[in-house]
Protein backbone atom coordinates (compact mmCIF):
# COMPACT_ATOMS: atom_id res chain seq x y z
CA UNK A 1 0.00 0.00 0.00
CA UNK A 2 2.54 2.65 1.37
CA UNK A 3 4.63 1.53 -2.08
CA UNK A 4 1.34 1.95 -4.33
CA UNK A 5 0.96 5.46 -2.59
CA UNK A 6 4.86 6.80 -2.73
CA UNK A 7 4.68 5.81 -6.66
CA UNK A 8 1.32 7.56 -7.47
CA UNK A 9 3.09 10.51 -5.54
CA UNK A 10 6.28 10.06 -7.53
CA UNK A 11 4.42 10.26 -11.14
CA UNK A 12 1.91 13.15 -9.63
CA UNK A 13 1.70 16.38 -10.59
CA UNK A 14 3.34 17.57 -7.73
CA UNK A 15 6.57 19.07 -8.70
CA UNK A 16 8.71 17.74 -5.63
CA UNK A 17 9.85 14.39 -6.94
CA UNK A 18 11.25 16.58 -10.05
CA UNK A 19 12.85 19.02 -8.24
CA UNK A 20 14.08 16.47 -5.22
CA UNK A 21 17.50 15.82 -6.65
CA UNK A 22 18.38 19.50 -7.66
CA UNK A 23 17.23 21.16 -4.16
CA UNK A 24 19.02 18.18 -2.65
CA UNK A 25 22.33 18.85 -4.35
CA UNK A 26 22.08 22.63 -4.36
CA UNK A 27 21.39 22.71 -0.34
CA UNK A 28 24.50 20.41 0.09
CA UNK A 29 27.01 22.12 -2.29
CA UNK A 30 25.99 25.88 -2.06
CA UNK A 31 24.05 26.57 0.72
CA UNK A 32 25.42 24.07 3.83
CA UNK A 33 29.51 25.85 2.15
CA UNK A 34 27.61 29.31 2.83
CA UNK A 35 26.71 28.55 6.50
CA UNK A 36 29.91 27.05 7.24
CA UNK A 37 31.94 29.99 5.49
CA UNK A 38 29.87 31.94 8.21
CA UNK A 39 30.75 30.03 10.79
CA UNK A 40 34.65 29.68 9.95
CA UNK A 41 34.96 33.77 9.27
CA UNK A 42 33.89 33.68 13.31
CA UNK A 43 36.88 31.29 13.83
CA UNK A 44 40.56 30.87 13.18
CA UNK A 45 43.62 28.07 13.06
CA UNK A 46 46.11 28.43 15.35
CA UNK A 47 49.04 27.05 14.26
CA UNK A 48 50.66 26.28 17.75
CA UNK A 49 47.48 24.00 18.60
CA UNK A 50 46.58 23.17 15.74
CA UNK A 51 43.07 23.64 16.16
CA UNK A 52 39.96 26.33 15.43
CA UNK A 53 39.50 29.09 17.96
CA UNK A 54 36.77 31.02 17.91
CA UNK A 55 37.69 35.02 17.52
CA UNK A 56 34.52 36.72 17.48
CA UNK A 57 34.51 39.57 15.13
CA UNK A 58 38.11 39.93 14.54
CA UNK A 59 38.39 38.82 11.14
CA UNK A 60 35.45 41.10 10.20
CA UNK A 61 37.31 44.08 12.06
CA UNK A 62 40.47 43.21 9.96
CA UNK A 63 38.79 43.53 6.46
CA UNK A 64 38.70 47.32 7.61
CA UNK A 65 42.74 47.46 8.61
CA UNK A 66 43.88 45.42 5.38
CA UNK A 67 45.34 47.16 3.20
CA UNK A 68 45.76 44.11 0.80
CA UNK A 69 42.13 43.78 1.10
CA UNK A 70 41.24 46.79 -0.32
CA UNK A 71 43.90 46.51 -2.85
CA UNK A 72 41.98 43.27 -4.07
CA UNK A 73 38.84 45.02 -4.16
CA UNK A 74 40.50 48.28 -6.69
CA UNK A 75 42.13 45.63 -8.77
CA UNK A 76 39.00 43.58 -9.15
CA UNK A 77 37.22 46.34 -9.99
CA UNK A 78 39.45 47.39 -12.80
CA UNK A 79 39.49 44.51 -14.09
CA UNK A 80 35.78 43.89 -14.46
CA UNK A 81 35.59 47.25 -15.43
CA UNK A 82 38.48 47.33 -18.31
CA UNK A 83 37.77 43.42 -19.43
CA UNK A 84 33.77 44.70 -19.94
CA UNK A 85 34.79 47.39 -22.10
CA UNK A 86 37.02 46.11 -24.07
CA UNK A 87 35.13 42.91 -24.74
CA UNK A 88 31.74 44.67 -25.35
CA UNK A 89 33.12 47.41 -27.63
CA UNK A 90 35.51 44.69 -29.73
CA UNK A 91 33.13 42.80 -29.54
CA UNK A 92 29.79 44.46 -31.21
CA UNK A 93 32.60 45.91 -33.44
CA UNK A 94 33.65 42.58 -34.76
CA UNK A 95 29.84 41.00 -34.67
CA UNK A 96 29.05 43.91 -36.90
CA UNK A 97 31.54 43.35 -39.50
CA UNK A 98 31.24 39.57 -39.30
CA UNK A 99 27.00 40.32 -39.85
CA UNK A 100 27.66 39.08 -43.53
CA UNK A 101 26.32 36.26 -45.16
CA UNK A 102 29.20 36.52 -47.64
CA UNK A 103 31.10 33.73 -48.85
CA UNK A 104 33.89 32.55 -46.02
CA UNK A 105 31.79 34.62 -43.05
CA UNK A 106 30.22 31.06 -41.50
CA UNK A 107 33.88 29.57 -41.01
CA UNK A 108 35.43 32.77 -39.46
CA UNK A 109 32.93 32.76 -37.15
CA UNK A 110 33.47 29.12 -36.46
CA UNK A 111 37.02 29.63 -36.07
CA UNK A 112 36.01 33.10 -33.16
CA UNK A 113 34.65 29.51 -31.41
CA UNK A 114 37.78 28.42 -30.60
CA UNK A 115 38.91 30.51 -27.78
CA UNK A 116 36.40 29.42 -25.98
CA UNK A 117 36.78 25.69 -25.49
CA UNK A 118 40.64 26.20 -24.09
CA UNK A 119 40.92 26.03 -20.71
CA UNK A 120 41.51 29.60 -18.70
CA UNK A 121 44.40 28.25 -17.09
CA UNK A 122 46.29 27.02 -20.73
CA UNK A 123 45.09 30.24 -22.21
CA UNK A 124 47.06 31.32 -19.07
CA UNK A 125 49.97 29.86 -19.97
CA UNK A 126 49.80 30.89 -23.79
CA UNK A 127 50.32 34.31 -22.50
CA UNK A 128 52.79 33.40 -20.66
CA UNK A 129 55.28 31.96 -23.27
CA UNK A 130 54.29 34.71 -25.09
CA UNK A 131 54.79 37.63 -23.07
CA UNK A 132 57.93 36.05 -21.80
CA UNK A 133 60.72 38.95 -22.04
CA UNK A 134 63.44 36.69 -24.12
CA UNK A 135 61.55 34.50 -26.25
CA UNK A 136 57.71 35.92 -25.96
CA UNK A 137 56.24 37.12 -29.49
CA UNK A 138 54.35 39.70 -27.88
CA UNK A 139 56.95 40.87 -25.88
CA UNK A 140 59.33 40.61 -28.92
CA UNK A 141 56.98 42.35 -31.02
CA UNK A 142 56.24 45.42 -28.23
CA UNK A 143 60.36 46.16 -27.85
CA UNK A 144 60.67 45.61 -31.19
CA UNK A 145 58.57 48.79 -32.04
CA UNK A 146 59.91 50.42 -28.87
CA UNK A 147 57.06 50.30 -27.13
CA UNK A 148 57.78 48.01 -24.73
CA UNK A 149 61.68 48.24 -22.39
CA UNK A 150 63.20 45.15 -22.62
CA UNK A 151 64.31 45.71 -18.88
CA UNK A 152 60.85 45.92 -17.64
CA UNK A 153 59.31 42.26 -18.48
CA UNK A 154 55.36 42.76 -19.29
CA UNK A 155 54.24 40.45 -16.02
CA UNK A 156 56.70 40.97 -13.71
CA UNK A 157 56.89 44.95 -14.16
CA UNK A 158 53.70 45.99 -11.42
CA UNK A 159 52.24 48.72 -13.71
CA UNK A 160 51.93 46.82 -16.68
CA UNK A 161 51.28 43.11 -15.50
CA UNK A 162 47.29 43.96 -14.73
CA UNK A 163 47.74 44.67 -18.51
CA UNK A 164 49.12 41.76 -19.80
CA UNK A 165 46.82 39.48 -17.65
CA UNK A 166 43.81 41.43 -19.02
CA UNK A 167 45.23 40.80 -22.79
CA UNK A 168 44.52 36.84 -22.48
CA UNK A 169 41.08 37.66 -20.85
CA UNK A 170 40.38 39.93 -23.71
CA UNK A 171 41.40 37.58 -25.95
CA UNK A 172 39.55 34.49 -24.72
CA UNK A 173 36.63 36.18 -23.96
CA UNK A 174 35.73 39.07 -27.07
CA UNK A 175 34.41 36.11 -29.15
CA UNK A 176 31.65 35.08 -26.67
CA UNK A 177 30.65 38.81 -27.06
CA UNK A 178 30.55 39.08 -30.70
CA UNK A 179 28.73 35.23 -30.81
CA UNK A 180 26.08 36.76 -28.59
CA UNK A 181 25.55 39.94 -30.42
CA UNK A 182 26.07 37.97 -33.64
CA UNK A 183 22.71 36.22 -32.69
CA UNK A 184 21.58 39.17 -31.49
CA UNK A 185 22.00 40.98 -34.75
CA UNK A 186 20.29 38.38 -36.94
CA UNK A 187 17.09 38.37 -34.89
CA UNK A 188 16.95 42.28 -35.74
CA UNK A 189 13.74 42.86 -37.99
CA UNK A 190 14.82 44.22 -41.42
CA UNK A 191 11.69 47.31 -40.92
CA UNK A 192 12.98 50.01 -38.97
CA UNK A 193 16.42 49.91 -41.37
CA UNK A 194 14.35 49.71 -44.37
CA UNK A 195 12.63 53.43 -42.98
CA UNK A 196 15.95 54.87 -42.30
CA UNK A 197 18.07 54.18 -45.40
CA UNK A 198 14.84 56.11 -47.20
CA UNK A 199 15.27 58.65 -44.60
CA UNK A 200 18.73 58.61 -45.63
CA UNK A 201 20.20 58.23 -42.26
CA UNK A 202 24.11 57.58 -42.03
CA UNK A 203 25.12 54.18 -40.64
CA UNK A 204 26.48 55.70 -37.53
CA UNK A 205 23.17 57.02 -37.17
CA UNK A 206 21.63 54.35 -37.70
CA UNK A 207 23.46 52.16 -35.20
CA UNK A 208 23.23 54.79 -32.16
CA UNK A 209 19.47 54.76 -32.68
CA UNK A 210 18.04 51.78 -33.96
CA UNK A 211 20.50 49.04 -33.79
CA UNK A 212 21.79 49.82 -30.08
CA UNK A 213 18.32 50.84 -28.59
CA UNK A 214 17.14 47.00 -30.01
CA UNK A 215 19.87 44.90 -28.96
CA UNK A 216 19.23 46.69 -25.26
CA UNK A 217 18.52 43.23 -23.71
CA UNK A 218 20.79 40.95 -25.87
CA UNK A 219 23.33 43.55 -24.39
CA UNK A 220 22.24 43.57 -21.00
CA UNK A 221 21.93 39.70 -20.79
CA UNK A 222 25.79 39.68 -22.38
CA UNK A 223 26.95 41.79 -19.50
CA UNK A 224 25.23 40.07 -16.70
CA UNK A 225 26.69 36.74 -17.78
CA UNK A 226 30.14 37.89 -18.24
CA UNK A 227 30.40 40.44 -15.26
CA UNK A 228 29.65 37.45 -12.75
CA UNK A 229 32.71 35.51 -14.31
CA UNK A 230 34.44 38.69 -14.57
CA UNK A 231 34.19 39.61 -11.05
CA UNK A 232 35.32 35.85 -9.94
CA UNK A 233 38.94 35.92 -11.96
CA UNK A 234 41.17 33.27 -10.83
CA UNK A 235 42.59 31.34 -13.42
CA UNK A 236 44.46 33.93 -15.41
CA UNK A 237 45.59 35.71 -12.49
CA UNK A 238 47.35 32.48 -10.51
CA UNK A 239 49.13 30.78 -13.59
CA UNK A 240 50.28 34.22 -15.02
CA UNK A 241 51.20 35.79 -11.74
CA UNK A 242 50.19 35.07 -8.48
CA UNK A 243 49.00 38.10 -7.71
CA UNK A 244 52.35 39.68 -7.93
CA UNK A 245 54.82 41.26 -8.50
CA UNK A 246 53.76 43.08 -5.29
CA UNK A 247 50.24 42.69 -4.98
CA UNK A 248 49.45 44.39 -8.32
CA UNK A 249 47.20 41.67 -9.88
CA UNK A 250 45.93 40.59 -7.08
CA UNK A 251 42.33 39.53 -7.30
CA UNK A 252 39.70 39.06 -4.44
CA UNK A 253 39.26 35.38 -5.34
CA UNK A 254 43.30 34.61 -5.14
CA UNK A 255 43.65 36.37 -2.57
CA UNK A 256 40.96 34.63 -0.38
CA UNK A 257 42.63 31.56 -1.94
CA UNK A 258 45.75 32.11 -1.09
CA UNK A 259 45.04 33.33 2.67
CA UNK A 260 43.33 29.76 2.78
CA UNK A 261 45.58 27.31 1.12
CA UNK A 262 48.87 29.32 1.40
CA UNK A 263 48.87 31.36 4.48
CA UNK A 264 46.36 28.39 6.31
CA UNK A 265 44.12 31.82 7.78
CA UNK A 266 41.34 29.30 7.13
CA UNK A 267 38.84 31.97 8.70
CA UNK A 268 40.01 34.91 6.94
CA UNK A 269 40.00 33.26 4.19
CA UNK A 270 36.38 32.03 4.83
CA UNK A 271 35.94 35.67 5.09
CA UNK A 272 37.16 37.38 1.99
CA UNK A 273 35.06 34.57 0.27
CA UNK A 274 32.40 35.68 1.53
CA UNK A 275 32.56 39.25 0.88
CA UNK A 276 33.46 38.46 -2.30
CA UNK A 277 30.05 36.66 -2.91
CA UNK A 278 28.09 38.82 -1.33
CA UNK A 279 29.48 42.04 -3.85
CA UNK A 280 28.83 39.72 -6.77
CA UNK A 281 25.11 39.36 -5.07
CA UNK A 282 24.32 42.89 -4.95
CA UNK A 283 25.80 44.02 -7.71
CA UNK A 284 24.35 41.25 -10.22
CA UNK A 285 21.02 41.14 -8.27
CA UNK A 286 20.75 45.44 -8.53
CA UNK A 287 21.98 44.66 -12.38
CA UNK A 288 19.48 42.57 -13.33
CA UNK A 289 16.68 44.61 -11.47
CA UNK A 290 17.78 48.10 -13.46
CA UNK A 291 18.06 46.47 -16.97
CA UNK A 292 14.67 43.91 -16.32
CA UNK A 293 16.90 40.91 -17.05
CA UNK A 294 14.19 37.86 -17.20
CA UNK A 295 14.62 33.86 -17.03
CA UNK B 1 24.60 43.22 -48.39
CA UNK B 2 23.84 45.84 -50.69
CA UNK B 3 27.46 47.93 -51.00
CA UNK B 4 29.27 48.49 -53.48
CA UNK B 5 32.24 45.65 -54.88
CA UNK B 6 35.01 47.59 -53.35
CA UNK B 7 33.00 48.04 -49.70
CA UNK B 8 32.44 44.26 -49.41
CA UNK B 9 35.98 43.42 -50.34
CA UNK B 10 37.33 45.41 -47.83
CA UNK B 11 34.68 43.84 -45.43
CA UNK B 12 36.07 41.11 -45.85
CA UNK B 13 39.35 41.78 -46.22
CA UNK B 14 39.22 43.52 -42.43
CA UNK B 15 36.85 40.49 -41.59
CA UNK B 16 39.40 37.84 -42.44
CA UNK B 17 42.34 40.04 -40.86
CA UNK B 18 40.44 40.22 -37.27
CA UNK B 19 40.48 36.68 -37.18
CA UNK B 20 43.76 36.28 -38.09
CA UNK B 21 44.77 38.40 -35.03
CA UNK B 22 42.52 36.50 -32.74
CA UNK B 23 44.04 32.81 -34.21
CA UNK B 24 47.25 33.86 -34.15
CA UNK B 25 47.83 32.56 -30.62
CA UNK B 26 46.32 29.50 -30.98
CA UNK B 27 48.33 28.69 -34.02
CA UNK B 28 51.74 29.91 -32.27
CA UNK B 29 50.73 27.30 -29.32
CA UNK B 30 50.13 24.89 -31.70
CA UNK B 31 53.11 25.09 -33.44
CA UNK B 32 55.02 25.57 -30.19
CA UNK B 33 53.84 21.72 -29.56
CA UNK B 34 56.04 20.93 -32.91
CA UNK B 35 58.89 22.71 -31.64
CA UNK B 36 62.34 21.24 -30.40
CA UNK B 37 63.54 22.83 -27.77
CA UNK B 38 66.43 25.38 -29.23
CA UNK B 39 63.13 26.46 -31.64
CA UNK B 40 61.19 27.51 -28.77
CA UNK B 41 63.86 29.75 -27.52
CA UNK B 42 65.01 31.65 -30.35
CA UNK B 43 64.83 35.21 -31.20
CA UNK B 44 63.78 36.67 -32.44
CA UNK B 45 60.54 33.88 -32.32
CA UNK B 46 60.39 31.32 -34.94
CA UNK B 47 56.59 31.77 -36.97
CA UNK B 48 57.02 29.60 -39.63
CA UNK B 49 60.75 28.41 -40.31
CA UNK B 50 61.24 25.32 -38.03
CA UNK B 51 61.21 21.80 -38.24
CA UNK B 52 58.64 19.94 -36.81
CA UNK B 53 58.95 17.53 -34.36
CA UNK B 54 56.40 14.64 -32.46
CA UNK B 55 59.00 14.43 -29.67
CA UNK B 56 56.55 16.44 -27.39
CA UNK B 57 53.45 14.35 -28.22
CA UNK B 58 55.36 11.39 -27.54
CA UNK B 59 56.71 12.90 -23.91
CA UNK B 60 53.40 13.91 -22.88
CA UNK B 61 50.80 10.84 -24.20
CA UNK B 62 53.46 8.31 -24.40
CA UNK B 63 53.07 7.17 -28.44
CA UNK B 64 55.60 6.55 -30.10
CA UNK B 65 55.61 7.46 -33.11
CA UNK B 66 58.78 6.54 -34.81
CA UNK B 67 61.59 6.44 -32.19
CA UNK B 68 60.94 7.64 -28.68
CA UNK B 69 58.38 6.89 -26.19
CA UNK B 70 58.07 7.37 -23.24
CA UNK B 71 60.84 9.84 -21.43
CA UNK B 72 62.26 12.08 -19.12
CA UNK B 73 62.26 15.88 -20.32
CA UNK B 74 65.48 17.83 -19.81
CA UNK B 75 62.93 19.79 -17.25
CA UNK B 76 63.66 16.70 -15.20
CA UNK B 77 60.26 15.80 -14.46
CA UNK B 78 58.70 13.01 -15.99
CA UNK B 79 55.36 14.67 -18.13
CA UNK B 80 53.79 11.40 -19.48
CA UNK B 81 50.06 12.86 -19.13
CA UNK B 82 48.08 10.11 -20.89
CA UNK B 83 46.33 9.72 -17.39
CA UNK B 84 45.48 12.98 -16.66
CA UNK B 85 43.57 13.52 -19.89
CA UNK B 86 42.09 10.08 -18.64
CA UNK B 87 41.08 11.55 -15.45
CA UNK B 88 39.21 14.99 -17.32
CA UNK B 89 37.65 12.82 -19.41
CA UNK B 90 35.66 10.39 -17.10
CA UNK B 91 34.91 13.76 -14.34
CA UNK B 92 33.97 15.74 -17.69
CA UNK B 93 31.90 13.28 -18.79
CA UNK B 94 29.98 11.35 -15.31
CA UNK B 95 29.61 14.98 -13.67
CA UNK B 96 27.56 16.53 -17.52
CA UNK B 97 25.95 13.17 -17.14
CA UNK B 98 24.84 13.70 -13.55
CA UNK B 99 23.78 17.40 -14.29
CA UNK B 100 21.65 16.43 -17.43
CA UNK B 101 19.84 13.99 -15.50
CA UNK B 102 19.10 16.03 -13.04
CA UNK B 103 18.25 19.35 -14.15
CA UNK B 104 16.16 17.69 -16.78
CA UNK B 105 14.21 16.65 -14.45
CA UNK B 106 13.92 19.66 -12.82
CA UNK B 107 13.63 21.91 -15.57
CA UNK B 108 10.38 20.25 -16.77
CA UNK B 109 8.75 20.91 -13.49
CA UNK B 110 9.61 24.29 -13.89
CA UNK B 111 8.61 24.45 -17.24
CA UNK B 112 5.46 22.48 -17.31
CA UNK B 113 3.58 22.60 -13.58
CA UNK B 114 2.09 25.77 -12.08
CA UNK B 115 3.40 26.10 -8.18
CA UNK B 116 3.59 29.06 -5.48
CA UNK B 117 6.86 30.30 -5.67
CA UNK B 118 7.98 28.70 -9.18
CA UNK B 119 9.85 31.73 -10.05
CA UNK B 120 11.97 32.55 -7.15
CA UNK B 121 13.20 29.16 -7.49
CA UNK B 122 14.10 29.72 -11.02
CA UNK B 123 15.71 33.12 -8.92
CA UNK B 124 17.60 31.14 -6.38
CA UNK B 125 18.94 28.76 -9.11
CA UNK B 126 20.26 31.51 -11.07
CA UNK B 127 21.56 33.06 -7.90
CA UNK B 128 23.78 29.78 -7.47
CA UNK B 129 25.46 30.67 -10.02
CA UNK B 130 26.83 33.63 -9.28
CA UNK B 131 28.82 32.29 -5.97
CA UNK B 132 32.12 32.45 -6.80
CA UNK B 133 34.24 29.13 -6.89
CA UNK B 134 36.28 30.11 -4.13
CA UNK B 135 33.79 30.29 -1.75
CA UNK B 136 32.54 26.83 -2.42
CA UNK B 137 35.66 25.36 -2.76
CA UNK B 138 37.19 26.59 0.76
CA UNK B 139 34.40 24.91 2.77
CA UNK B 140 34.17 21.94 0.28
CA UNK B 141 37.99 21.41 0.85
CA UNK B 142 37.42 20.52 5.17
CA UNK B 143 34.14 18.87 4.28
CA UNK B 144 35.98 16.62 1.41
CA UNK B 145 38.94 15.53 3.61
CA UNK B 146 36.41 15.08 6.22
CA UNK B 147 34.60 12.42 4.12
CA UNK B 148 37.93 11.29 2.31
CA UNK B 149 36.31 12.79 -1.27
CA UNK B 150 39.47 14.72 -1.84
CA UNK B 151 41.72 13.09 -5.11
CA UNK B 152 38.10 11.09 -5.84
CA UNK B 153 36.53 10.79 -8.90
CA UNK B 154 33.33 10.94 -7.08
CA UNK B 155 34.39 14.62 -5.67
CA UNK B 156 35.01 16.00 -8.19
CA UNK B 157 32.17 14.41 -10.27
CA UNK B 158 29.71 16.03 -7.74
CA UNK B 159 31.63 19.67 -7.49
CA UNK B 160 31.84 19.81 -11.24
CA UNK B 161 28.66 18.84 -11.55
CA UNK B 162 26.59 21.33 -8.91
CA UNK B 163 28.74 23.84 -11.13
CA UNK B 164 27.13 22.83 -14.10
CA UNK B 165 23.51 22.86 -12.58
CA UNK B 166 22.74 26.31 -12.72
CA UNK B 167 23.59 26.69 -16.74
CA UNK B 168 21.84 23.62 -17.31
CA UNK B 169 18.40 23.98 -15.41
CA UNK B 170 17.81 27.34 -16.85
CA UNK B 171 18.77 25.97 -20.47
CA UNK B 172 16.52 22.99 -20.37
CA UNK B 173 13.75 25.29 -19.12
CA UNK B 174 13.94 27.19 -22.31
CA UNK B 175 14.12 23.80 -24.69
CA UNK B 176 11.31 22.62 -22.62
CA UNK B 177 9.24 26.46 -23.06
CA UNK B 178 9.70 25.98 -26.73
CA UNK B 179 7.61 23.33 -26.94
CA UNK B 180 3.94 23.40 -26.66
CA UNK B 181 2.62 22.22 -24.02
CA UNK B 182 -0.55 21.63 -25.53
CA UNK B 183 1.24 18.31 -26.26
CA UNK B 184 1.16 17.51 -22.61
CA UNK B 185 -2.33 18.57 -22.36
CA UNK B 186 -3.63 16.56 -24.78
CA UNK B 187 -1.66 13.54 -23.76
CA UNK B 188 -2.81 13.90 -20.32
CA UNK B 189 -6.35 13.74 -21.27
CA UNK B 190 -5.32 10.01 -23.18
CA UNK B 191 -4.57 9.09 -19.53
CA UNK B 192 -0.84 9.12 -19.53
CA UNK B 193 0.85 9.75 -16.72
CA UNK B 194 3.72 12.84 -16.40
CA UNK B 195 6.81 10.91 -16.36
CA UNK B 196 5.43 8.75 -19.02
CA UNK B 197 4.95 12.20 -20.96
CA UNK B 198 8.27 13.89 -19.76
CA UNK B 199 9.56 10.19 -21.12
CA UNK B 200 7.82 9.23 -24.20
CA UNK B 201 7.11 12.63 -25.73
CA UNK B 202 9.28 15.50 -24.11
CA UNK B 203 12.44 14.24 -23.99
CA UNK B 204 12.39 13.00 -27.18
CA UNK B 205 11.37 16.49 -28.77
CA UNK B 206 14.42 17.88 -26.50
CA UNK B 207 16.85 16.02 -28.09
CA UNK B 208 18.79 18.70 -29.41
CA UNK B 209 19.21 20.72 -26.51
CA UNK B 210 19.94 17.90 -24.18
CA UNK B 211 23.06 17.31 -26.85
CA UNK B 212 23.63 21.22 -26.57
CA UNK B 213 23.35 21.16 -22.45
CA UNK B 214 25.50 18.40 -22.20
CA UNK B 215 28.21 19.92 -24.82
CA UNK B 216 28.44 22.77 -22.44
CA UNK B 217 28.63 20.85 -19.09
CA UNK B 218 31.34 18.47 -20.82
CA UNK B 219 33.71 21.66 -22.04
CA UNK B 220 32.98 24.12 -18.75
CA UNK B 221 33.85 21.22 -16.46
CA UNK B 222 36.88 20.08 -19.16
CA UNK B 223 38.21 23.75 -18.62
CA UNK B 224 37.53 24.38 -14.77
CA UNK B 225 40.51 25.30 -12.67
CA UNK B 226 39.17 26.06 -8.87
CA UNK B 227 37.95 23.51 -7.78
CA UNK B 228 40.41 20.80 -9.52
CA UNK B 229 43.29 22.65 -7.96
CA UNK B 230 41.55 22.76 -4.25
CA UNK B 231 40.05 19.31 -4.69
CA UNK B 232 42.63 16.91 -5.89
CA UNK B 233 46.31 16.80 -4.48
CA UNK B 234 48.47 13.63 -6.28
CA UNK B 235 46.69 10.91 -7.42
CA UNK B 236 43.99 12.58 -9.23
CA UNK B 237 44.28 15.29 -11.77
CA UNK B 238 42.51 17.15 -14.38
CA UNK B 239 44.26 18.72 -17.42
CA UNK B 240 44.15 22.48 -16.75
CA UNK B 241 45.39 21.96 -13.09
CA UNK B 242 48.85 19.46 -14.36
CA UNK B 243 49.43 22.21 -17.05
CA UNK B 244 51.18 24.31 -14.44
CA UNK B 245 53.22 21.81 -13.41
CA UNK B 246 55.22 22.02 -16.44
CA UNK B 247 56.91 25.22 -14.77
CA UNK B 248 59.73 23.22 -12.83
CA UNK B 249 62.65 24.84 -11.39
CA UNK B 250 64.64 23.88 -14.11
CA UNK B 251 62.86 26.16 -16.94
CA UNK B 252 59.46 25.61 -18.28
CA UNK B 253 58.48 22.79 -20.55
CA UNK B 254 57.25 24.80 -23.05
CA UNK B 255 56.77 22.23 -25.67
CA UNK B 256 55.52 19.33 -23.68
CA UNK B 257 52.74 21.97 -22.27
CA UNK B 258 51.81 22.97 -25.96
CA UNK B 259 51.52 19.35 -27.04
CA UNK B 260 49.03 18.80 -24.34
CA UNK B 261 47.36 21.90 -24.79
CA UNK B 262 46.49 21.44 -28.31
CA UNK B 263 46.01 18.41 -27.73
CA UNK B 264 43.13 18.88 -25.57
CA UNK B 265 41.33 21.76 -27.07
CA UNK B 266 40.85 18.81 -30.30
CA UNK B 267 38.22 16.99 -28.82
CA UNK B 268 36.16 20.35 -27.19
CA UNK B 269 36.27 22.36 -30.58
CA UNK B 270 34.78 19.24 -32.09
CA UNK B 271 31.84 18.60 -29.80
CA UNK B 272 30.88 22.49 -29.77
CA UNK B 273 30.81 23.15 -33.60
CA UNK B 274 28.10 19.90 -33.44
CA UNK B 275 25.66 22.16 -31.34
CA UNK B 276 27.01 25.41 -32.73
CA UNK B 277 23.17 26.10 -33.60
CA UNK B 278 22.17 26.08 -29.50
CA UNK B 279 25.68 27.67 -28.57
CA UNK B 280 24.49 31.40 -28.04
CA UNK B 281 21.43 30.28 -26.08
CA UNK B 282 23.91 28.06 -23.89
CA UNK B 283 26.54 30.67 -23.67
CA UNK B 284 23.89 33.08 -22.12
CA UNK B 285 22.07 30.54 -20.34
CA UNK B 286 18.76 30.02 -22.16
CA UNK B 287 17.82 33.55 -22.09
CA UNK B 288 18.91 34.31 -25.61
CA UNK B 289 17.41 32.54 -28.20
CA UNK B 290 18.98 32.09 -31.78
Amino acid sequence: MRVAQARRFVISDHPLPWLAPLVAILLVFTVYPLIYNIWLSFHEFVPRRRALEFVGTENWVQLGNDTRFWQSLVITFTYFAIALVFELVLGMAIALLLDSDGFGFGFLRGVLTMTLVIPPAIVGMMYLLMEDPQFGVISYLLQSIGLLNPNNPILATASTALAGVLVAEIWQWTPFMVLIFLAGLRALPPEPYEAAMIDGASSFQIFRRITLPMMSKVIAIAVLVRGIDLFRVFDYVFVMTSGGPGASTYSLSLYAWQQTFSFVKWGYGATLSLVTLVIILVIANVFIRIAKVRW
Amino acid sequence: MNGSFSTRMLRTIAAWVVVAVFFFPIYYWTSVAFKHGNDIFNRPPKLFAFTPTFDNFQKVFGISLGSGGITVTPGGGNFYMAPRVWDSIVIATLSTLLAVVIATLAAYALSRMNFRGRHSFVGWVLSTRMMPPVAVAVPMFFIYKNFGLIDTYTGMVLIHALMNLPLAVLLMKSFFDDIPSEIDESAIVDGASRFMIFRRIVLPMAKGGIAATAVLCFIFSWTEFLFALTLTTTSLKTVPVVSSTFVTSIGTAWGNMAALGAASIIPAFIFILLVQKHLVRGLTMGSLKQ
